[in-house]
């Protein structure tokens, strides 16, 4: 633009407060992470949270709708082949070069199990064609941001407590806890529980867990069939809320579990508790993306809102609900010595330790299932994944959960 | 099959419509010069493009029409000095005998049922598995339930429905282990076809939709894509060949239209490949094109496979046919 356009354009007398849209679920949609960004970037953020699903559809089909999409790498596989989102240019993000190899390789170190499935390297680069691959190049699909290697909880009132007890995924099908077992409804994340179970049961063996054939994911269906008809499942759930109330009732002996929901437990405290399975983890990885319709000022703030999530505090709000973020170092910052040493060195709790709400959520004394952040990250072994077959699993999987639960309501 | 006293009834579509254009022609209805195309004959005589080609091929060695430097034949023995009228053929007054325009109505109303209920049945496949009830078929297209037979023996003779061994009509699901073993059949069959076909291809035609391809934005992937198999893999000699070819590819096409309906976006990359490919047959030695072709179909199974999972999002309700009981 010329002085003399630049002279032209005199501002109007009232400028509305810039405002930036984030769409996403539960885990990064929340107060503390809203208010600090409003104040540190100087313009308005709303939020619109969603379940995993809901999120995950609307995220494909309206993108118009927000500026911003947070969920997880293996959602792309639906939002960005539906071309609703735009490439991140990373000589646009300074934090680049301290996000971890976890992501960018696929382990955190060399010799670090890679873990089935889709394990974020995978759909982290933009390749030609407009695929995804882990081929670097200078476009990303999504910022890595939030992380974690999910398990199950289970009452050690059922399975014993001590240091001989080895949690297996075998026991969400486990006859103890016959009637007693919940799973969490999401066929790219509950279905892998239920394979990890399937196979470490010595039920059933798949040539690759992360890409199941019909035939084996025929085989996995029926066998969760019977074991609903014998009655083994209580139910399924879609949010933390549900999955703390089934521990809090007693409900449920073992299932599927996130890690801010044991820091909600309060009678169930005692004896509910985080598994680190022997077979290893269950793992996700979450980031930021960019709508399509982005241009101009807009996309400038909404690279801004992703480096911001990069700069620390985001990331000690996360590890305060047992996640992780991308550029531990950064987040080291922002938290207190104890709060390190606990969620990211696997040490006994110093002090009582609070959540992102303000709320007790791990007493002094509590040490992480699991130990350190490298201990749990070299043992995933499969990604939350949406498979070449997801629609055919999806539609299976969603038929089980409806028969589940209309059998709970009967 | 459909059993009528019309003498004409069996005769196949092409002599029929044959029929009409050279008496028409002969009786000078359709003058010297008149512009004769493909897909305006096919919307009088309510059937598809590929026995009006046929007609057309068989009145052109007839030396009732001729090619000329454009798309269609013009009618007559051609000459410098004939000036090709462009009018639409349904500005003419054509004579269309009864006992024709019978055999013709029959075969339509048939051939017409069959193109929707094919099309249904195909692209409610990434939907999951379904079930088709006869009754609720002809109650639905208001046939009688033969039709509804030969129509359902059709579609399982193209490999769309098959029969559960409790004897009821099944179609679908589509998974992706289907599609990645039509795409290998793809790869396998498409670049020999069109090896075959290099001598026959009609290059002329070929190289008017490439420079059009760059400039008209209606032309789509889907257009290049039935375009690239008319007017060069089809043309290969070997007729079990080509049938194959096409009857492969039937459920892709068909679930790929319905994708698109559901909201996905225009591809434009694969448009940029169907160019290069056309570039190729037009200008280079056709094991080239062969080549680049292969490399197309495994791009396009990728990128095939990674729509189809987008589908498990979708909200079904209202997407099938009433007569497609969901299982």
């Amino acid at each position: 633009m010329t002085d003399a356009g630049k002279s032209g354009l005199s501002s109007p007398p009232i400028v509305p407060r810039r405002k930036l849209r984030v769409l996403g679920t539960s885990i990064t949609l929340i107060k503390p992470v809203r208010d600090r960004a409003q104040s540190d970037l100087g313009f308005d953020i709303e939020f619109e949270q969603m379940d995993f699903l809901s999120c995950q559809r609307w995220a494909a089909m309206e993108p118009d709708s927000y500026d911003i999409y947070e969920q997880c790498f293996h959602n792309l596989d639906i939002v960005w082949f539906w071309g609703a989102l735009q490439p991140i240019d990373i000589g646009r993000i300074p934090e680049w070069d301290n996000i971890s190899d976890l992501v960018k390789l696929g382990g955190v170190s060399k010799y670090a199990g890679r873990g089935r499935g889709d394990a974020p390297a995978k759909k982290l680069y933009v390749q030609p064609g407009g695929f995804l691959g882990p081929k670097p190049s200078r476009y990303i699909s999504m910022l890595p941001t939030v992380h974690n290697m999910d398990s199950f909880g289970y009452d050690s009132r059922v399975f014993g407590e001590g240091p001989d007890v080895r949690p297996s995924w075998a026991w969400l099908l486990d006859r103890r806890a016959k009637g007693r077992i919940a799973l969490v409804d999401e066929p790219a994340i509950g279905f892998f529980d239920a394979a990890l179970a399937a196979e470490a049961s010595g039920e059933l063996e798949f040539g690759d867990i992360g890409n199941m054939t019909i035939d084996e994911i025929n085989a996995l269906m029926k066998l969760l069939e019977d074991r609903r008809t014998e009655g083994y499942f209580r139910s399924t759930w879609r949010d933390g809320d549900e999955a703390a109330a089934l521990a809090e009732q007693g409900a449920v002996a073992v299932q599927s579990m996130w890690s801010p929901v044991y820091g909600k437990l309060r009678k169930a405290r005692s004896h509910f508790v985080e598994s680190a399975p022997s077979e290893g983890y269950r793992a996700w990885h979450g980031g930021g993306s960019l709508s399509r319709h982005l241009r101009g000022a807009e996309l400038d703030m909404a690279y801004e809102y992703l480096n911001w999530w990069l700069s620390g505090y985001a990331g000690a709000v996360m590890a305060r609900q047992g996640y992780y973020i991308s550029n531990p170092q950064k987040t080291r910052e922002w938290l207190a010595h104890e709060e390190w040493s606990y969620w990211y060195e696997g040490a006994a709790a110093a002090r009582d330790l609070m959540g992102p709400d303000g709320v007790v959520a791990v007493r002094a004394g509590e040490r992480r299932a699991g130990g350190t952040y490298l201990d749990r990250a070299r043992r995933i072994v499969i990604w939350n994944t949406v498979m070449d077959e997801y629609n055919y699993a999806a539609r299976a999987w969603d038929r089980f959960v409806r028969r589940v639960n209309e059998g709970a309501a009967a | 099959m459909i059993r009528s006293v019309n003498p004409l009834a069996q005769e196949p579509r092409y002599e029929l419509i044959g029929r009409v254009l050279r008496q028409n022609i002969l009786s000078g209805v359709l003058p010297e010069g008149f512009v004769l195309l493909e897909g305006p004959i096919a919307a009088v005589m309510q059937t598809s493009r590929v026995p009006v080609q046929s007609a057309l091929r068989q009145l052109m060695e007839e030396g009732l029409v001729h090619r000329f430097d454009g798309r269609g034949y013009l009618v007559g023995r051609g000459g410098a000095d004939v000036v090709p009228i462009r009018r639409d053929i349904r500005d003419y007054e054509l004579e269309i005998p009864q006992v024709v325009d019978e055999a013709l109505q029959t075969r339509g109303t048939w051939r017409h049922v069959y193109d929707k209920v094919e099309e249904e049945v195909a692209s409610c496949q990434i939907f999951g598995e379904f079930r088709i009830v006869e009754t609720e078929l002809a109650d639905h297209l208001g046939v009688s339930r033969t039709v509804v037979r030969d129509v359902l023996a059709r579609l399982q003779e193209r490999g769309l429905v098959r029969k559960s061994p409790s004897s009821h009509w099944i179609a679908g699901p589509l998974t992706a282990r289907t599609v990645s073993e039509k795409f290998e059949l793809r790869g396998i069959v498409e670049p020999a076809a069109l090896r075959l076909a290099g001598p026959h291809i009609r290059y002329a035609e070929v190289e008017a939709l490439l420079e059009r391809s760059g400039t008209d934005p209606g032309i789509t992937p889907q257009y290049l894509g039935d375009a690239l198999l008319e007017l060069c893999i089809a043309q290969a000699p070997n007729t079990a060949l080509v049938e194959m070819i096409r009857s492969n590819r039937l459920l892709l096409s068909a679930v790929d239209r319905a994708l698109i309906l559901l909201g996905l976006p225009r591809d434009e990359d694969t448009i940029e490949q169907y160019q290069t490919l056309l570039d190729l047959i037009t200008h280079h030695p056709i094991d080239s094109a062969c080549e680049y072709l292969r490399y197309h179909l495994s791009i396009t199974a990728r990128r095939y496979l990674a729509r189809m999972k987008i589908v498990a999002v979708i909200d079904e309700t209202g997407s099938f046919a009433p007569y497609l009981s969901p299982q």
